[in-house]
């Protein structure tokens, strides 16, 4: 229970179906000065979660989990920032800290199961476990959860995945007089919740290393203050000045060197993925799918050929900004099949 | 629910509750009125301050009543004149803090370690001490571990040395039996929810001539020295839960007996006893359980109905990591993250105790096979 609305109402749902319930929120991090306030992890969110459980009539703990959040989240995020790669922190969080910690208490608690309010469905059906995309195609979330381990998602609930969308959620937990249904949702990352990639990495101490822009030619049309502050189809924020509307191509990270373009630049059919997790067996054969390269993405068909750790694949349309470092999840429909990051 | 965290607040007596009860309906104006109601609150508030000093074998004009125990910790920390402070490195925030504090305005500071929970010599205490201006400020009783420092041993040298010693006596008053004259200390804080009083109450006794300036600005109430209109009903417990004190010091051989009951039963679940090294009180039990983490114990021990605590708990609902059990084992940080604080109480039985060890084995051995 982080407090946010999500949670607090997908307790709330589970509370009324019956469930015996233990209300925990994971410390991971702990915001500093000006931005305690909003999001995740600040004592008012604790407080939030709290007012919750009270009002549900269910414990709540707190359980501290700062050392493996910053070693598995925080240090690998700054680490792929400065190799000019854009992470996704919160597929990392999900796959190797928060699920893992929580089924792990779980147990502690003798408790079977674990829910959370992630916008995602997981089927079971005869003896089978399917991850599906939530009802809400704008909440949805699986795309964060295509790395959990099966021995972890048998243990998950997720009450949220079959509301329509977020003002549904908020309408339950209305009308079950959740008492932070009308809280804000925060949209950035929730230890950076101000958005500043590049202050966060000089508060991490990070010292920005200068270089150049250039575009595909090879020419050099201006400078940068450090890889970390860009990522692949940005538009904004290139200190170029006048000239043609230019784009973020790629990033060459061993030359410190930022690449730009047209937008055309941007498009291609290719991707490659390491690092693949899959639903089910290991496929042996190419095989037809969408693809999401990013969380706000329409999964997009593509054949997908799979090896050793990883996939091919080739988009049926080009795509616009495949970056790397970002998960590309495979679905079916509606089913995550497996998933990889992008390299 | 079986209740193991003494330590934390003892259970109000039902005598502390009657009184209350009686003050809430007669004691509930200022004291420092003239009229009639005002009277008979100050009645109950001096009735209160006589039981308090009658337990300590202390006149009741050197018992300053404050709002609790760490106000009575800053009410003497707070006051000065001080050049060098000998401490511990186990003491409670509020005596920590408080130091800290003095420390940051250029007082000199001397933290003495307790390996193991092996207190400190009274002749290491006297290598430490640089005459008068010198304060030693000591926890009696350790709050996590129940370590017992020779605090009688300390004052004489002490006095010998012309320095002046305060106890943290908030958790000694109610287990040890002592008297301030035989003590020999010059400052004792007191705690009243420690010893089955309501919380929000506790005092200060201060040998007389010695001066303790007020941390509060306002009215001249406690002579000047702890301005604001006191809590007439909850120093009405705290009066009445120090009147039967002797009965409560009673009970201590039996709680050691239910104390040790339970150490051998964690033991055999393969716990590590802290502090074991020194002496402890026998109303308390502090062990680290391998692989295990403290907080989630005591969370799991909750969700069975036992009450107990680990590290530090702050405010805030977070838990930081014992920095008692850190200091006392500093090759050893796991410890202060395995910790599992257990405090027994007069109110405890064998059938409670047997219980809870049932409970423990339950969720020490599910905490051992959890993937971490």
């Amino acid at each position: 229970m982080s407090g946010g609305v999500d949670s607090s109402v997908a307790a709330a749902l589970l509370h009324e179906q019956g469930y015996e319930l233990v209300g925990v929120t994971l410390h991971l991090w702990d915001a500093e000065g000006e931005q305690k306030v909003g999001r995740c992890c600040a004592p008012e969110d604790r407080d939030d979660a709290r007012r919750v459980c009270d009002h549900l009539g269910i414990p709540h703990y707190v359980l501290d989990e700062r050392e493996a959040f910053r070693e598995h989240v925080v240090t690998p995020f700054a680490r792929e920032y400065l190799e000019g790669r854009t992470p996704a922190p919160c597929v990392h969080c999900n796959r190797t800290v928060k699920l893992q910690k929580l089924v792990a208490l779980a147990d502690s608690f003798g408790a079977t199961h674990v829910a959370t309010g992630h916008y995602a469905r997981l089927v079971r059906e005869a003896g089978d476990l399917r991850l599906l995309r939530g009802r809400d195609r704008e909440k949805d979330q699986s795309y964060f959860l295509f790395g959990v381990s099966r021995s972890i998602l048998e243990r998950l609930l997720f009450p949220l995945g079959e509301l329509p969308n977020k003002e549904a959620t908020r309408a339950e937990g209305r009308r079950l007089g959740v008492p932070n249904a009308d809280k804000g949702d925060s949209q950035e990352l929730c230890f950076v919740p101000d958005g500043d990639i590049g202050g966060f990495l000089s508060r991490a101490g990070h010292a920005p290393r200068p270089g150049r822009i250039e575009d595909e030619t090879g020419a050099v049309v201006g400078e940068h203050s450090g890889i970390e502050r860009f990522t692949v189809g940005q538009r904004k924020g290139l200190g170029l000045g006048g000239g043609p509307v230019r784009y973020v191509l790629r990033i060459v990270p061993d030359e410190n060197r930022v690449v730009v373009g047209g937008e055309d630049g941007l498009f291609t059919r290719r991707l490659r993925a390491a690092d693949a997790s899959w639903f089910g067996s290991l496929p042996d054969a190419p095989f037809e799918a969408s693809i999401r390269i990013r969380h706000r993405h329409e999964p997009a068909p593509a054949r997908i050929v799979p090896h050793e750790s990883g996939f091919e694949a080739e988009f049926l349309e080009p795509q616009r900004a495949v970056t790397p470092g970002q998960a590309a999840v495979l679905y079916r429909g509606d089913e995550v099949v497996g998933g990889g990051f992008i390299v | 629910m079986i209740y193991l965290d003494y330590h934390a607040a003892a259970p109000v007596i039902p005598e502390a509750l009657a009184a209350m009860d009686v003050a809430r309906q007669e004691a509930w104006a200022n004291p420092s009125s003239v009229h009639r109601a005002g009277r008979a609150a100050k009645r109950t508030l001096e009735r209160a301050r006589e039981q308090v000093a009658q337990a300590l074998g202390a006149a009741p004009g050197d018992v300053i009543l404050t709002g609790g125990g760490t106000e009575a910790v800053n009410l003497f920390l707070g006051s000065g004149p001080v050049r060098h402070v000998v401490t511990t490195e186990i003491e409670h925030p509020a005596v920590a803090r408080s130091v800290d504090r003095l420390e940051a305005s250029g007082v000199s500071v001397t933290r003495l370690p307790l390996p193991g929970g092996r207190a400190p010599s009274a002749s290491t205490l006297e290598d430490s001490l640089r005459g008068p201006e010198t304060w030693v400020a000591v926890q009696w009783i350790n709050h996590e571990t129940g370590t017992i420092v020779p605090v009688h041993d300390y004052a004489q040298v002490t006095r010998a040395r012309g320095a002046c010693l305060f106890v943290d006596a908030t958790q000694a008053f109610g287990k040890l039996p002592f008297s301030v004259e035989e003590l020999g200390a010059d400052a004792l804080a007191l705690a009243s929810h420690k010893m089955g009083g309501p919380a929000g109450a506790g005092a200060l006794w201060v040998r007389r001539g010695i001066e303790v300036a007020p941390i509060l600005a306002g009215g001249g109430q406690e002579r000047g020295r702890r301005p604001g209109t006191p809590d007439v009903v909850a120093l009405a417990g705290f009066g009445a839960a120090a009147e039967v004190l002797p009965r409560r010091l009673e009970a201590l051989p039996r709680i050691a007996m239910l104390r040790d009951r339970l150490e051998v039963a964690l033991r055999d679940l393969g716990a590590v006893v802290n502090g074991s090294e020194g002496e402890r009180i026998g109303t308390a039990l502090n062990v680290s359980v391998p692989g295990a983490r403290g907080e989630v114990l005591v969370a799991a021990l909750d969700l069975e109905g036992v009450c107990a605590s680990s590290g530090a708990a702050c405010s805030s609902g977070l838990s930081e990591p014992s920095p008692v059990l850190r200091a006392m084992y500093p090759e050893e940080p796991w410890r202060a993250s395995s910790a599992l604080r257990l405090s027994l109480g007069p109110e405890l039985d064998e059938a409670a105790i047997d219980a809870a060890i049932a409970i423990l084995e339950r969720v020490i051995r599910r905490a051992s096979t959890a993937l971490t």
